[in-house]
């Protein structure tokens, strides 16, 4: 009884103040995207660790999704959860520890993918980003970034709009470890489609700069 | 081009080449390009611009008396509005230190009149209390008085002659049946002791009286000196802050007496109190921020300032209220004046309450730190749980049971043991802490009167000194551009010395032929300070400004 007075006074205040355009939000919205086509769906336990470590980082009141990268991924059907966490520590750590579960559930349950609509799963993203008030919006992809389009639905000419979007690449495989150029010519090109469509494009290769990459600490 | 060589060949670039020894030879020597076809803003050079200049210094010469004039006003009218600028300044200042004084003295005698108060309160509950001292001591002095008189009467009714008399006396029957000198002298001997054994009786118990009632008697001797020196020493001390406070008051010189006062080391004092209570709040803001987040929430931001922060900052705020609310409801400061218009009962009430509310702040801060303790673990479980599952195997291929080294699962209890040891400490140092430091915030109220008033005073005297500092300034301002102005005018004359020189022979000789005038007054262009000859305007004359400046300087 006594929160619920305390958040409600509180509330009222923030209310006033924020009328006022001295209140700001600090809350940021991640959604983490997986590749599930071909071989990578093999690294999507190791995608969700990531994303477990991640989402263990955030802070009370940020947003967390998820979806993945299939041959279609424009679609509701590839969201795989949404979720704020809740505004206090303590009950945003129960609930991070129910993401942590359900990444889990998610990871041991995946199944393969024939196409990887990239672009898709990026419009995706985008479009439920745009939704959020948050101030800093993330996407955090896990895959190897090889786009492969499949005739019914190819999204590769689609326009993306990434403004305000920090788009993160994490546990990119090299796929073909015999031509190192054409992976660091893949990565270029993908940071200039990103940055193209006014967002900013980060590479994370090792699993601990993720969380500080997303939250800033 | 080409220039034929005097043996008939030819140099090429010849005429170049001596165009540029020409240009050379023009920057070697600057005199020639005077002579030659250099021009001073737009004269040239040899006798234009030396009839220039000398037309120029005739024109000098006949417009010398208005441009005198221009120079005065300009210059000494600068001279002037700062030397009036520095007067009002220093004026301003030196009434500011006088009004400061003033404030200072006023304060003093606050001070003293609140201490005689105290003090007149201290003796008198000192004479209530002296009341009930002295009447037990008074009624053994009396008892013990009587008691010895009784017993110096007792001694003196005892007449030993007439004992010795009478033993010897009681003694005689026995000596007629007694044969021997040997027997009478002995039974004489005993008749006597016992005969002075009974007289002495009735005396013993008097000396006794008078042996356990003289160290009595020193005894409330004793404590009546410390009471008369008590008593003395209040009075001294009413009288010496009374005399101070006619000295305030009443006397003439109420600046050295407000000087004798100290106001920078009470404030500097009051400071470093103040600066380690605010330590206190620095270490107390870290132990409330994160657990108010379970209050208010995360997420937001007051003016570039986190929610939970700023809800800590708030909560201090209020501790820190409610402590000058205590120490003013007991008496200790005057920082509120609706205090000192409050009654007796409303001042208790107003305690009480404020009592409360800080021990009601530091059971809530106690159970912050609980809840601190609990946050932190969450989290860091919350962290090693993600972390873990990071380093484990894999989800799709789960590692054998067996593969779980079994010495580390026995030490694991015994350090688990330990750990939990040293955070139940942890909490319980947070804990007392957080019940500690409401306490010391209001203890940091105390100083604080200190510091308002005393910066006050501080920043009066500081901004009288500016206001001096500044008077002195203009003032030097006004005598430069007074010194300017006759420098100026030094150089003008200096420029036409020429003219002026053929003038002042000229009226020499014709005053000299008109048989007139004296040496002073054909001089007279030539003095810079002396008074103008023109008569002076009404305004100027009003003004005055060459005697301000001569003030000014």
């Amino acid at each position: 009884m006594m929160r619920r007075l305390a958040a409600l006074a509180c509330g009222l205040s923030l209310s006033v103040l924020a009328g006022c355009g001295l209140v700001t939000s600090t809350n940021r919205s991640v959604f983490f995207v997986f590749d599930v086509s071909g071989t990578y769906v093999e690294a999507v336990p190791d995608a969700t660790k990531l994303a477990n470590i991640t989402i263990a980082e955030m802070l009370p009141g940020d947003w967390v999704g998820a979806s993945q990268i299939s041959a279609c991924s424009f679609s509701e059907k590839e969201i795989i959860l949404q979720r704020q966490l809740p505004s206090t520590p303590s009950l945003a750590a129960e609930a991070k520890r129910g993401l942590f579960e359900e990444f889990n559930t998610y990871a041991g349950q995946v199944k393969s993918a024939k196409f990887t609509d990239i672009r898709g799963a990026l419009a995706q993203a985008s479009f439920e980003l745009k939704q959020r008030p948050e101030s800093e919006r993330f996407i955090v992809l896990f895959s190897d970034m090889l786009a492969d389009y499949g005739k019914s639905c190819d999204t590769s000419k689609i326009d993306l709009d990434l403004t305000g979007i920090h788009v993160i690449a994490a546990n990119v495989i090299k796929s073909d470890p015999a031509h190192p150029e054409k992976y660091l010519a893949m990565l270029k090109e993908w940071e200039a489609t990103i940055v193209a469509a006014g967002g900013k494009w980060s590479l994370v290769t090792s699993p601990d700069l993720l969380p500080k990459l997303v939250t800033g600490v | 081009m080409l220039v034929k060589a005097p043996g008939g060949g030819v140099w090429p670039y010849a005429a170049e080449r001596r165009a540029v020894q020409q240009s050379d030879a023009t920057i070697e020597r600057p005199a020639n390009l005077a002579a030659d076809a250099g021009s001073f803003l737009g004269i040239p050079y040899g006798w234009p611009l030396a009839l220039a200049i000398v037309g120029l210094i005739l024109v000098m010469w006949i417009a010398r008396e208005p441009m005198h004039r221009i120079v005065r006003q300009t210059f000494f009218f600068l001279g002037y509005m700062f030397a009036r600028w520095g007067s009002a300044l220093l004026d301003h200042g030196r009434r500011a230190r006088e009004v400061t004084n003033e404030k200072i003295a006023s304060h003093r005698a606050d001070e003293l009149q609140d201490r005689m108060l105290m003090l007149e309160e201290k003796m008198g509950k000192r004479t209530e209390q002296l009341a009930r001292e002295t009447g037990p001591i008074l009624k053994k002095l009396d008892k013990a008085t009587h008691d010895l008189a009784t017993s110096a009467n007792a001694i003196s009714d005892i007449n030993l002659e007439d004992a010795a008399e009478r033993a010897f006396r009681a003694a005689l029957p026995s000596m007629e049946t007694s044969r021997g000198l040997t027997k009478i002298e002995k039974n004489i001997a005993a008749n006597t002791a016992r005969t002075m054994n009974e007289r002495l009786a009735p005396l013993r118990p008097a000396l006794i009286t008078i042996r356990s009632e003289s160290p009595r008697l020193k005894e409330v001797a004793e404590k009546l000196v410390k009471i008369e020196h008590d008593f003395n020493k209040n009075a001294s001390d009413v009288n010496k802050a009374f005399s101070e406070f006619e000295e305030i008051v009443r006397s003439e010189d109420r600046k050295m007496i407000a000087a004798r006062a100290s106001i920078v080391v009470p404030w500097l004092i009051a400071v470093l109190i103040t600066a380690i209570a605010l330590a206190g709040v620095f270490l107390n803001f870290f132990l409330i921020e994160r657990p108010m987040a379970e209050i208010v929430g995360e997420g937001a931001r007051i003016g570039g300032i986190g929610l939970p922060a700023f809800a800590a900052i708030i909560v201090i705020f209020l501790e820190f209220v409610t402590g000058v609310i205590l120490m003013d409801a007991a008496g200790f400061t005057r920082l509120i004046p609706a205090f000192h218009a409050m009654s007796a009962n409303g001042r208790r009430i107003m305690l009480i309450v404020s009592f409360s509310f800080l021990a009601l702040f530091s059971v809530m801060e106690m159970t912050l730190s609980i809840v601190r303790e609990q946050i932190i673990e969450q989290q860091q479980e919350t962290r090693d749980l993600a972390n873990r599952a990071l380093l484990g195997p894999a989800l799709a291929q789960p590692a054998p049971e067996a593969a779980a080294p079994a010495p580390v699962e026995s030490a694991t209890p015994q350090r688990d043991g330990a750990n939990v040891f040293g955070l139940q400490l942890s909490t319980f140092a947070q804990l007392i802490l957080a019940g500690i430091i409401p306490w010391l915030l209001a203890a940091a109220a105390l100083p604080l009167e200190t510091i308002i008033r005393n910066s006050v005073f501080i920043v009066s005297i500081f901004a009288s000194f500016a206001l001096i500092f500044l008077g002195f300034l203009s003032k030097t301002i006004s005598s430069v551009f007074k010194n300017i102005g006759v420098f100026v005018l030094a150089i003008y004359d200096f420029i036409i010395f020429l003219p002026l020189f053929v003038q002042r022979r000229l009226l020499r000789r014709g005053r000299s032929d008109a048989g007139g005038g004296t040496a002073q007054e054909v001089s007279d262009d030539l003095v810079l300070n002396a008074p103008a000859p023109a008569k002076a305007s009404r305004r100027e004359k009003s003004r005055q400004p060459e005697q301000e400046l001569e003030k000014a300087s």
